[in-house]
């Protein structure tokens, strides 16, 4: 059985069934992160004292974070146009980003942790843990994604609505990161 | 049938079994509860013996295990029955029916959405045989209580959570399959009117959820990472302050809690207006009355369904203009459903009513849906609210909705499609005795609540408040609810039989035993793989009733025009 416009386009709606699940996906992150983030506000509007996030955190770690995810954003962004030859090297070189991203992140936990940076000592710290951490799970299973599409044999069309779909999701990471590094690690 | 199937036929029948399950479960919840209202020192009857020490003294329920009962009954009714049968169950049997779809858009995401429901329910009630018992700080898990309850509210997060991820699948694929697959020449006005309530049911579930799981999110954090996110500060528990960081908020959780909870309240009904809309076009023969406005009002009622949730909130304290601002709102949607309500009455005007199992079910559904309705109109205002928050009142106003209300609807859905599914007919006396059995006995269990309410009954104390002289008084109408909640528990196992005994005895039918028009009526009952032996082409609106001039049909006698014939 063939599901009808799974990478065709349909006229009347414009988008493929891909596109459009992604999409969707996408609208109900940003539900989730959004009142992660409305919390965050509410919480620290009515603290009586929030400490400083530059001062708490390593700002390095969150620099070379922001740069390498910026950095298999673009690398996803451009296997969406290329052939599945071509865009198989470069899921993997995303990956490869995705990793680093993984392990400085993991190095910078250590670092909080032996420094008594942990959840419970305040509210500041629980909601960076709970958003970078919630955020990281988000880059395993992307790049568990790319693996996926990676390894998938399916026709061109098909590879190519799903790399469509997986630069979408990485762009989507990708500002969801931008905007934890800005109020958690500069404001 | 293979268990781990892609096919939305399966995969809609393994959500309608599981749900009906949890439906029995979440009944049995309440029956002990009922029962120990009304006679609080005496032991429960065959039952009472099983719960094991921890639970009961000789047969006699035990405070905490009453407020555990209390909780999952709210949590397995709501979100492990009543929208997985609404939802699961028949949006994936029926959406692609409807929309002359040979699958959903995503079979294989499908049938991974049920399997993490089933593991979602399995958790949540896996808390009952954790130490100190299930989740037990209300179906709404408010903190700090919850926040310092016993393993079982773990259990219900973690739940919770893998239900989100599960909603969150089904809905994609639902709206997906509506907007994406729908046959040549159904456009979107020519849907029935039963798929516009599941596109809007699927769009409330995937944008109001994800809240919930950050507030399931958070109060895990709290409760294993030892943070304070709900935590306020200075709390004392039994007497010594609370070791915790506190400046959080408890307000918090219930705001993220009612951004879900209140769009949830459509995702329960708009279904339930979708069955019976589909129904009573049939019984009626009739198209139904304003259906372009119809769908409007559920369009809107979506949309609105976003900016009312602080009216379950008017006790906190947040002053008279968010309370002022929530008031309106909630006033206003009020609107769509009295539009969508008043159709359907008037749907029935000028029809030659055909008395039909569904057909009683979908009309006894109006005045139940009516009285919850009306009877909510109270509780969205502040100055009436205050009263009457945590009485009998509320749990009155919301039971009428979803159990003579939504659940009358799904039963009328149950004995509708049961054909098509089955390719047989349920057992039309046994479904009438279902029906006025349910009719009277649920009145009897929710009508009593309203006096109850109004006297000031609280909702959530153990032995019906008899340590209190204020609550004292109230035996006679507990014992009569207790009462009818047997009789209703006897009524279902009519149902029970009739459901097994017509998959092997009921007369069989043909594609269309009710001369209907729309899709899942033109194929064979029960549906082969893939739906439709070719994809169909649709002529027509959904409701093609009554004679119809236009059509090339040469039996003009005929009372019906389906969709997909030309």
């Amino acid at each position: 059985m063939n599901v009808p416009y799974t990478t065709a386009r349909r006229s009347d709606t414009g988008v493929n069934n891909v596109t459009l699940g992604m999409w969707l996906f996408i609208a109900s992150e940003v539900m989730l992160f959004g009142a992660l983030f409305s919390s965050y506000a509410l919480l620290r509007a009515s603290a009586t004292d929030w400490p400083s996030g530059p001062q708490t955190l390593s700002l390095l770690y969150g620099l070379i974070n922001s740069v390498v995810l910026a950095a298999l954003t673009s690398v996803v962004w451009r296997a969406r146009s290329r052939s599945p030859q071509a865009a198989r090297p470069l899921l993997l070189l995303a990956n490869s980003l995705g990793s680093i991203f993984l392990i400085v992140k993991s190095l910078e936990y250590q670092h909080d942790i032996t420094a008594n940076l942990l959840p419970h000592v305040n509210t500041f710290l629980a909601m960076y843990f709970t958003l970078t951490g919630l955020h990281a799970a988000h880059v395993i299973a992307g790049v568990a994604a790319n693996f996926w599409v990676v390894k998938g044999r399916v026709d061109d069309a098909m590879f190519a609505g799903r790399v469509r779909a997986l630069a979408l999701y990485w762009i989507f990471v990708d500002i969801v990161w931008l905007i934890i590094f800005i109020f958690m690690y500069l404001l | 049938m293979r268990i781990f199937s892609t096919d939305h036929k399966v995969i809609g029948l393994q959500y309608a079994l599981t749900s009906l399950v949890f439906l029995a479960i979440g009944f049995i919840f309440i029956l002990l509860i009922r029962w120990h209202l009304a006679w609080p020192t005496d032991p429960i009857p065959l039952i009472g013996a099983l719960l094991g020490e921890a639970r009961s003294a000789d047969g006699v329920l035990l405070p905490d295990f009453y407020l555990q009962l209390g909780a999952m009954h709210g949590t397995t009714m709501v979100f492990l029955a009543v929208v997985p049968l609404a939802v699961g169950a028949f949006g994936n049997y029926l959406i692609p029916l409807m929309v002359g779809a040979p699958d959903m858009a995503f079979p294989r995401l499908n049938a991974l959405s049920y399997w993490l429901y089933l593991l979602a329910g399995l958790v949540m009630m896996a808390g009952f045989f954790l130490p100190g018992g299930a989740a037990s700080s209300g179906w709404t898990s408010y903190p700090p209580l919850a926040n310092i309850a016993t393993m079982g509210q773990t259990a219900w997060l973690l739940g919770m959570f893998v239900l989100v991820l599960s909603s969150m699948l089904n809905s994609i694929n639902m709206i997906v399959t509506i907007l994406q697959l729908r046959a040549p020449g159904l456009t979107l006005m020519r849907m029935p009117f039963f798929v516009w309530a599941m596109f809007v049911t699927s769009f409330l579930l995937l944008i109001a959820f994800p809240p919930l799981q950050a507030a399931a999110i958070l109060q895990l954090m709290d409760r294993l990472a030892g943070t304070s996110f709900f935590m306020p500060s200075g709390l004392m528990v039994s007497g010594k302050a609370l070791e915790a960081t506190g400046g959080g908020s408890p307000i918090l959780w219930q705001h993220l809690f009612w951004f879900l909870g209140h769009p949830e309240v459509y995702v329960l009904i708009l279904p339930a207006f979708g069955i019976v809309a589909e129904v009573i076009a049939n019984i009626t023969r009739k198209p139904l009355w304003g259906f372009r406005a119809m769908v409007g009002a559920a369009l809107f009622m979506g949309t609105m369904s976003f900016l009312v949730w602080a009216h379950h909130m008017f006790l906190t304290g947040m002053g008279p203009t968010m309370s002022g601002f929530f008031q309106v709102t909630t006033m206003i949607i009020s609107i769509p459903s009295v539009i969508i309500i008043s159709a359907l009455v008037l749907s029935l005007s000028g029809g030659s009513i055909r008395f039909t199992v569904p057909g009683l079910f979908a009309l006894g559904f109006l005045p139940m849906f009516a009285i919850g309705g009306l009877t909510g109109l109270p509780l969205g205002l502040a100055a009436t609210d205050i009263p009457l928050h945590d009485t009998y009142y509320v749990i009155g106003h919301f039971h009428y909705i979803v159990a003579p209300g939504t659940l009358f609807a799904l039963f009328a859905g149950i004995y509708y499609w049961y054909p098509k599914v089955t390719g047989r007919r349920m057992n039309d006396l046994l479904g009438k005795l279902h029906f006025w059995g349910s009719f009277i006995a649920m009145n009897g269990v929710f009508l009593p609540m309203f006096l109850q309410g109004l006297s000031g009954m609280n909702r959530r104390l153990y032995d019906g408040g008899r340590t209190y002289t204020a609550f004292r008084g109230f035996d006679g109408s507990f014992q009569i609810q207790a009462w009818s909640a047997a009789i209703l528990g006897l009524v279902q196992l009519i149902f029970i039989v009739n459901f097994f005994m017509s998959l092997r005895r009921g007369a069989t039918v043909g594609n269309n035993p009710w001369n209907a028009t729309t899709l899942e009526w033109q194929t064979t009952s029960p549906p082969p793989a893939h739906n439709f032996a070719q994809t169909p082409t649709v002529h027509r609106d959904a409701y093609g009733y009554g004679i119809n001039p236009g059509s090339k049909d040469p039996g003009l006698h005929r009372d019906f025009s389906p969709q997909g014939e030309p």
